[in-house]
């Protein structure tokens, strides 16, 4: 059990730090990497989970670790998704936020 | 543990159908998209009324188990009623989108590829792929993975047309679905640890009202909810939907936010015991109420149409949630009311809200603009489509004979059976407020124009004709007579004994 | 199905196969000259299918019933009727093109209701039929699209939409309340007077139909959209629609001795309305308004009659009232045909126009002979006694004031050339009608169960005749007090609701203020968590 505490509190820690950056931070690529860490936190937790699963007398838990490289796949493709809209967005507009009011600029078709 | 029932192959084929069309269409490209992507969601519709009709036939939810592996360690697809009924409104909708593109999303004349027209009818099959894979899965992980496509997919329908405005708008849409995602995730990750699986059949033999439960089940609602922005997390949506194209539009409101409640729906009704949901569920639905009033209300006073129908999405969701504690208070007969009203409110604002989105997006692709103001002339210009408005917010109104009408009778008739008169209050003030953004929408467009407006240009038949037909079918639902609707109370828990 | 049963399905069935066949451009450019045709099945229905056995389509799923007792044939067959008169008038009224053919899909839709709630044997299609005839009505009152006829048709269509929502939950209620899956208003009228929620039901009930019948304070769209109309909308407005106000009070509140505590409350509410449509009606200038006030004023003795009938527990309430309203069907009909036609005809016959308009007038104080005196004869037993009879006296004398003030208002009207001669589709229309509401009543009186006409009349004739001279008198009295004219606005009471407007704004920039802070991305993000927390405590605190 004690083995996996400082795993759990290194999730619990980055989980925060994340949605902390992904709630406060208003610059496009901060946010990016807060999802990222929060990301990181909720594998690091799906890895315990894994480790406990071994500990209760299996051999090991392969399922959370499927889950893990699942859940990496979606995250990549999520960030990628981001930074393309990110970097559209400054190379269009030359905003690197999202803060402001969005529908001040809708345009007339 | 049901292994595979006959039948499970149409779920199989539901899934690869779709996906295999993206793939061929991503690789054959140009017109043949467009080709491949109709006649992908035509034999999908075919496919998702044989799923209906084979779950209503059996009286049983189909099943089919991937590989032949059993949960924990397989996974699981399912057809219930409410993943079959949901199945076939999706495959509607999205077979009217995909006719409505054919005129705007066509490629232009002499250009092998266009950039817009192969995205779009590539990701309307992505999206068709990831709807079913929501609707059918059968485990927490794997509909995760469905919501993360779905997204995607939405998001790069929804800025087709890269308009700099567009971008921020999907880019706050993106980041609040990204934190909706990660709070479901370390919910199944907490799941899975308490438990060791994560298939909704067994969670929903072992979970209790446990810590671990409880907390997993607070988390993934929460990204549930940011995802289908209830208020008050609706920040990103009308921005979003409002500045989308119109077929992106009405898929966004109509279904995507759909898929989300279909999961919520899972772990509620599913997963947790009745007792901490029974509690839980007035919180939620005292949002929707929120959400209701709320959004009509800002709905009336939007000066943009396209802001207006979004606003009104932002409204219409709310009813979906006040199906929650009408289910889970105990009363056998309300619940099952309760039941098919929400969902019938679900299927029914899929079509109206589609309906609404692309004739607004036809209103203004021939003004020119989308001032609620400035809509005179309309009518006179384009009937079909101010008529599809009209039936659409008729059926959101909640006005006989329409499928919002008899939803919402459900609805109310279960509040008062009940005894929770409150959201039968709600329920009618809503309808009220409703009235009054239809109004002004339809009044609007049937004054005379203004005396030195140019004459706006007709749009052509076709698209008019879709918006039309989906109004139609909004409003024919409430002809159904109630007893037909039994297959949606397929292979839901009877959750009678809550203390 | 019995040959009566498919004439109930034909009534209804006929307006709505019209409105289908208007799909096609050449039967929607006739349709205007077809509108007279519509309500013959629901005529034929009247006569030959009264008190037949409900038709109940699907019994184990749908429960679609239709049924006709004999108030409510009485009543279909004068809506018909006037519906039948108005449509002919109408299609010469109204001549061609466009905006007629926009006309006739309104009147189509609102005639389907309004024969529709006669017939509806269950919830749900009474409501469809309600909803129909209330929400319909909209089209055929902002059809000219003048600013006013556009105000007139906005507050009728917010009170109707109030109406409805009063009446879902009422009916909501009234579903509850029977045991058993049945929708079928006979059951739930019988299930109404022990029902836990029993005052709220009535009181929404009250309230709904209250609102379409024009009872005092939820009267105020009447004198507004009748004299918007156009002549034809008019008449049948304020002739055929209201009545789907009435009908509903009459099949919902039994007049069995159940409901006797609500029967004092609507008998009062009733008198109130009566002598206030009077009190507003004689400062008007337009005939049309008077008219309108007029009608606001008789849907308040109706009520009147219905709720002392209710309180005593008085047989044949529903036949005596349902004749009351028979007449006014007619008769006030009748008369908004009239003044489209007194504008345009000049010399001999004008008085074509005036002479029966004055008869009618005069029938809706109780001048002996007319129609309206066998109505008023009708309602005697619920209206003849004590205080009640004195003030039911007074509101007659308060009728005859306001018909001849009606009448002043009409004669009024700039009359055309001694050469102008109405045209021959608005005159016979009108004739016919005003023929109907003379003569009819007579027919119809033994018919209904009411006794000898002659010995109605004959039995106290100075109770009969003291409002007429009293009315009168007052009349000859007021005829130079030209300055009170224009004193109340049409829809007296809506002066006051400006400052509900102006709260109702106010409250909406707030809560537009408001929402805009929620959508600021910290904001929404602390909701989230805020949310989350509040879902777990809540949940582990059921759990403990």
């Amino acid at each position: 059990m004690s083995a996996v505490l400082p795993y759990s509190i290194a999730a619990a820690a980055l989980v925060a730090l994340g949605l902390f950056g992904l709630v406060v931070q208003a610059a496009v690529l901060r946010k990016i990497l807060a999802f990222n860490l929060l990301g990181g936190g909720v594998f690091l937790l799906f890895g315990v989970v894994a480790r406990r699963g071994a500990g209760a007398g299996a051999t090991a838990d392969p399922v959370p670790q499927a889950i893990v490289i699942t859940g990496l796949v979606v995250a990549f493709a999520a960030t990628a998704l981001a930074v393309v809209l990110a970097l559209r967005m400054h190379q269009i507009t030359g905003a690197a936020t999202i803060a402001e009011a969005a529908e001040d600029g809708f345009p007339d078709k | 543990m049901s292994g595979t029932t006959p039948g499970g192959w149409l779920l199989v084929l539901a899934l690869a159908l779709p996906v295999g069309g993206m793939l061929l269409a991503f690789a054959l490209g140009g017109r043949t998209a467009e080709r491949i992507a109709l006649g992908v969601l035509g034999l999908g519709t075919v496919l998702a009324g044989m799923i209906a009709a084979e779950v209503y036939a059996a009286g049983a939810p189909l099943a089919y188990r991937l590989g032949g592996w059993a949960p924990p360690l397989g996974l699981r697809l399912q057809a219930d009623g409410l993943a079959a009924a949901m199945l076939l409104t999706a495959a509607l909708v999205l077979l009217a989108v995909a006719l409505f593109g054919r005129a705007a999303q066509a490629t232009p004349p002499g250009v092998q590829e266009a950039r817009a027209p192969f995205t779009f009818w590539t990701f309307l099959l992505a999206l068709a792929a990831s709807l079913a894979a929501a609707f059918l899965g059968g485990d927490l992980f794997n509909l995760f993975v469905a919501l993360e496509m779905l997204t995607f997919a939405a998001l790069s329908l929804a800025c087709l047309d890269g308009r700099p405005s567009q971008f921020r708008s999907e880019l706050r849409y993106l980041f609040f679905a990204l934190i909706g995602s990660v709070l479901y995730l370390l919910g199944t990750a907490l799941l899975y640890g308490a438990h060791g699986t994560l298939d909704i059949a067994l969670l929903a033999e072992r979970a209790g009202a446990d810590l671990p439960t409880l907390l997993a089940a607070a988390l993934m609602t929460a990204g549930l909810l940011a995802k289908m922005a209830l208020f008050p997390l609706h920040l990103w949506l009308p921005p979003a939907h409002a500045g989308a194209p119109p077929a992106a539009s009405a898929l966004l409101s109509g279904l995507v936010v759909k898929a989300a409640f279909v999961l919520l729906l899972r772990l509620w009704i599913w997963v947790l015991p009745p007792v901490p949901a029974g509690a839980g569920a007035p919180l939620l639905a005292g949002l929707g109420a929120a959400a209701i009033l709320v959004g009509s209300l800002i709905a009336l006073r939007q000066e943009r149409l396209k802001l207006l129908v979004a606003y009104s999405t932002v409204a219409q969701i709310g009813y979906l949630f006040l199906m929650l504690p009408l289910v889970l208070a105990g009363d056998p007969e309300a619940a099952a009311r309760a039941w098919l009203g929400g969902i019938l409110q679900a299927a029914s604002h899929a079509f109206a809200k589609a309906a609404m989105f692309l004739s607004a997006g036809l209103v203004a692709g021939a003004l020119g603009h989308d001032r609620v103001a400035e809509l005179g002339g309309a009518g006179r210009a384009m009937p079909m489509a101010v008529i599809a408005f009209g039936l659409a917010g008729l059926s959101l109104m909640g006005i006989p004979p329409s499928g919002g009408f008899t939803a919402k009778w459900l609805l109310l008739t279960a509040a008062l059976g009940t005894g929770q008169w409150w959201w039968a209050a709600v329920i009618l003030g809503g309808g009220l407020l409703t009235g009054g953004y239809v109004y002004r929408v339809l009044a609007g467009s049937l004054t005379a124009p203004p005396a030195a407006a140019p004459r706006p240009e007709p749009p052509a038949q076709g698209p008019e004709r879709v918006a039309l037909a989906l109004a139609l079918v909004s409003v024919a639902l409430g002809l159904v007579p109630l007893a037909s609707f039994g297959l949606v109370q397929i292979g839901r828990p009877i959750l009678g004994g809550a203390p | 199905m019995t040959g009566a049963q498919a004439l109930l399905v034909a009534a209804i069935a006929a307006p709505v196969l019209l409105l289908a066949a208007c799909l096609w451009d050449g039967a929607r450019r006739r349709m205007p000259g077809l509108l007279w045709l519509a309500p013959l099945p629901g005529l034929a229905a009247a006569l030959l299918a009264a008190d037949t056995t409900p038709l109940v389509l699907d019994a184990a799923r749908l429960r679609f019933t239709l049924a006709l007792d004999a108030p409510s044939a009485l009543l279909l067959g004068a809506a018909a009727l006037l519906w039948s008169a108005a449509g002919a008038y109408a299609s010469r009224y109204m001549g061609r093109g466009p905006g007629a053919e926009r006309f006739a899909l309104w009147w189509l839709i609102t005639l389907s209701g309004s024969l529709g709630v006669f017939v509806a044997g269950d919830l749900a299609s009474f409501y469809l039929a309600f909803a129909a005839v209330s929400l319909a009505a909209f089209g055929l009152i902002v059809q000219d699209g003048t600013p006013r006829a556009r105000r007139a048709g906005e507050v009728t269509l917010l009170l109707a939409v109030m109406g409805e929502i009063c009446l879902l939950l009422a009916f909501a209620l009234l579903a509850e309340a029977v045991q058993g899956p049945s929708l079928a208003i006979a059951d739930a009228v019988a299930a109404l007077p022990g029902s836990p929620a029993r005052g709220l039901a009535v009181g929404l009930l009250v309230a709904g139909f209250g609102l379409k019948a024009g009872l005092v304070p939820l009267h105020v769209w009447l004198p507004l959209a009748h004299p918007a109309a156009p002549m034809p909308a008019s008449a049948v407005l304020s002739g055929a629609i209201v009545k789907a106000g009435i009908i509903g009070l009459l099949r919902f509140l039994p007049a069995d001795g159940a409901l006797s505590d609500w029967g004092g409350i609507l008998a009062g509410i009733g008198l109130l309305t009566a002598f206030w449509g009077v009190g507003c009606g004689i400062v008007q200038a337009n005939p049309k308004t008077v008219l309108a006030y007029s009608t606001v004023s008789q849907m308040g003795v109706t009520v009147a009659a219905l709720g002392m009938g209710m309180a005593m527990a008085a047989p044949g309430t529903g036949m005596a009232v349902a004749f009351y309203a028979t007449h006014h069907v007619l008769a006030k009909g009748a008369l908004f045909l009239a003044v489209g036609l007194a504008a345009g005809s000049g010399g001999w016959r004008r008085w074509l126009v005036l002479l029966p308009a004055l008869i009618l007038a005069l029938g809706f104080g109780g001048l002996p002979g007319t129609g309206g005196a066998l109505a008023k004869a009708a309602v005697k037993p619920q209206l003849g006694e004590g205080l009640v009879g004195l003030l039911a006296g007074l509101s007659a004398a308060g009728s005859t004031l306001l018909m001849l003030h009606f009448m002043r208002r009409l004669i009024a009207l700039e009359a055309g050339g001694t050469a102008d001669r109405p045209a021959r589709g608005l005159l016979l229309p009108w004739l016919g009608l005003a023929a109907a509401a003379l003569l009819l009543p007579w027919a119809l009186y033994g018919a209904a169960g009411l006794g000898d006409p002659w010995e109605a009349l004959g039995k106290d004739p100075v109770a009969a005749l003291w409002p007429v001279l009293l009315g009168a008198a007052l009349a000859a009295g007021l005829a130079r007090q030209d300055r009170w004219l224009g004193a109340v606005p049409e829809g007296d009471l809506l002066l006051l609701t400006g400052k509900a407007r102006r709260l109702g704004a106010a409250c909406g920039a707030v809560a537009v203020r408001a929402e805009a802070l929620l959508r600021a991305w910290p904001i929404a993000g602390l909701a989230l968590m805020a949310l989350l927390l509040a879902l777990f405590g809540v949940m582990l605190a059921a759990a403990a």
